[in-house]
């Protein structure tokens, strides 16, 4: 379904990403982890168009999409949530996915349609499997944070990705908070036949839900594989667990 | 219940609607044409107001030039009526189509930047207007203005263009609700409140903020060729500055989150301005510590305000 080669980004002399490739299948529940500073966040930088990559390709569904911008990958369906909560703050919840359907339905441009009553049903929809069906009128800025990340992935799936990135959805979530979280994530990827890539430094996070993790230092990847195989990589316990302890 | 709740508050909306066209078509019965005329600057006031918060408000972007695009819908109006016979109608509609397409080509060069950067272009822009206006003596004849514009026989009394322009402004207002409520009213919003999170469900950015930037300049258009028949003249002062701080104050008065908040903005602005001026020469030094108060100490303006202590009353009577 994705496909990434080569690609690279540096700032400056620094080589943020160097030369990554992978392939994620569709269906797939994958994840990219490392130590903060290992390029994972540019690489989902590089994947959504926000920035664009120095050299190397992407193709989504065997299509080209190196350089294209955020809105129109969005449009293909590749959706994101972002590590820093990234929501409509003044807008109620409801809201928040509501222009998210709005777009994905290409009704955004419409001045002749009355906003109150549209695609009700298809938000509630969204804000009831990310267990917000009962906050949907407040306003977004004012929930809790844990509300507010789930929030932020009501967005992400009002766009009906069929890739879905995640960039640490737990991040700032008590243990409990995250657990919840990450059954959440894993229910709707069932139901929704999502195909979801994770980005986490926090191991404990994906090593339930990942059929596949890849291993990311200092802006390569350095292992991938299972679960029990990337665990066992010696690399990987030099580089990344000997950080925890 | 949600469904009720939001039939009481339509039903609330469509009695104060017709309260309020209601006190506007009586007001000329009850007042003399002094004080029409004030009511009728402030209702043109009120629309470029409104034109402006679409941008302001709505989708977040500060201008500091919207009188630019007023003077241009002012401006092609009264050089129309000057220079050409093309019918009353047609040179009235003529400004705002003028203030779009120049909407069109500022807010290309605008929408490019952001925030302070994007506010200095505008603010650019409208001093480049102005300098044209101000410098063209040939065609625009300068500073002195443009004076006895020629106007229909029954234009020409305050009351006939009172109720006018009282009609023109309630279109415009409608019509600028029925954008607000829509879905791009909505994506607006979004916008405003987070860019970059906008782009990345979908929405083409800069598209939608050039939009809303020429939707700006039309309305704001339709108030200076409004504001420039009711004078008869228009001077290059349209395009100041000073005419641009009076529009963003009126804004920020009311409060820029409100829908009615420049209306609000504007009745108080004229009560202020004649009553002040009334007793002091020192109008601006009295309007910089309002505008001190409004940022310091209500932040959401008079209309965010009211709006505010009613929905707390409610929740209050509720709980």
């Amino acid at each position: 379904m994705l496909r990434v080669e080569e690609i690279g980004k540096s700032f400056g002399g620094l080589m943020a990403v160097n030369g990554v490739s992978f392939q994620i299948e569709k269906g797939e529940l994958s994840s990219i982890i490392g130590p903060n500073g290992a390029g994972k966040t540019t690489l989902f930088n590089l994947l959504t168009g926000h920035l664009s990559p120095d050299k190397g390709r992407i193709l989504f569904k065997e299509k080209e999409i190196t350089g294209l911008s955020p809105h129109g990958i969005c449009k293909l369906g590749i959706g994101r949530s972002f590590q820093r909560t990234n929501i409509f703050p003044r807008l109620s919840a409801f809201d928040n996915v509501q222009v998210a359907v709005m777009s994905w339905r290409r009704k955004s441009s419409n001045i002749f349609l009355r906003v109150q009553k549209m695609l009700r049903e298809e938000t509630d929809e969204i804000l009831e499997s990310v267990g917000l069906g009962d906050k949907k009128e407040m306003t977004a800025g004012l929930l809790a944070h844990g509300d507010q990340r789930r929030l932020e992935i009501g967005i992400a799936l009002g766009s009906h990705p069929e890739l879905l990135l995640l960039d640490e959805p737990t991040a700032g979530m008590s243990p409990e908070e995250s657990g919840r979280t990450v059954e959440l994530i894993q229910g709707l990827a069932r139901e929704r036949g999502l195909t979801l890539l994770f980005i986490e430094h926090d191991m404990s996070v994906v090593f339930g839900i990942s059929e596949k993790i890849r291993v990311m230092h200092m802006g390569s990847i350095i292992a991938e594989g299972m679960p029990e195989e990337v665990r066992a990589n010696q690399d990987v316990q030099r580089i990344y667990l000997a950080e925890e302890t | 219940m949600m469904e009720s709740f939001f039939k009481r508050e339509n039903a609330g909306r469509a009695i104060g609607l017709v309260v309020a066209v209601a006190f506007f078509a009586v007001l000329p019965l009850f007042i003399g044409e002094g004080s029409i005329s004030l009511v009728n600057e402030m209702l043109i006031l009120a629309l470029a107001a409104c034109g402006l918060n679409l941008m302001l408000g709505y989708a977040g972007m500060v201008s500091f030039g919207p009188a630019g695009l007023y003077a241009v819908g002012a401006y092609t109006t009264a050089l129309l009526l000057l220079y050409t016979k093309i019918p009353f109608g047609l040179a009235l509609i003529a400004g705002p189509v003028m203030a779009g397409i120049a909407s069109i080509i500022v807010g290309w060069f605008c929408v490019r930047r952001t925030a302070v950067y994007f506010a200095l272009l505008t603010l650019a822009f409208s001093q480049i207007i102005h300098t044209i206006i101000f410098e063209w003596y040939g065609f625009t004849k300068g500073d002195d203005g443009i004076v006895d514009i020629p106007v229909p026989e029954f234009l020409s009394s305050i009351t006939n263009y009172y109720y006018f322009s009282l009609i023109i402004v309630c279109i415009c207002v409608a019509l600028m609700w029925m954008i607000v409520t829509s879905p791009f009213g909505k994506t607006l919003q979004a916008l405003r409140e987070n860019p970059d999170r906008t782009e990345s469900i979908g929405i083409h950015v800069r598209r939608y903020q050039l939009s809303a930037f020429v939707l700006s300049g039309f309305f704001l258009g339709i108030a200076g060729s409004l504001f420039c028949c009711f004078n008869k003249s228009v001077f290059p002062d349209y395009a100041d500055i000073m005419k641009s701080t009076e529009m963003l104050v009126v804004c920020l008065l009311g409060g820029i989150y409100q829908f009615l908040g420049p209306i609000g903005g504007s009745i108080v602005y004229m009560f202020l301005d004649k009553l002040i001026t009334g007793y002091t020469q020192y109008w601006p030094l009295v309007l910089g510590l309002v505008i001190l108060g409004l940022l310091i100490f209500l932040r959401g303006g008079i209309v965010g305000f009211i709006v505010e202590r009613v929905a707390i009353a409610r929740q209050g009577s509720r709980g």
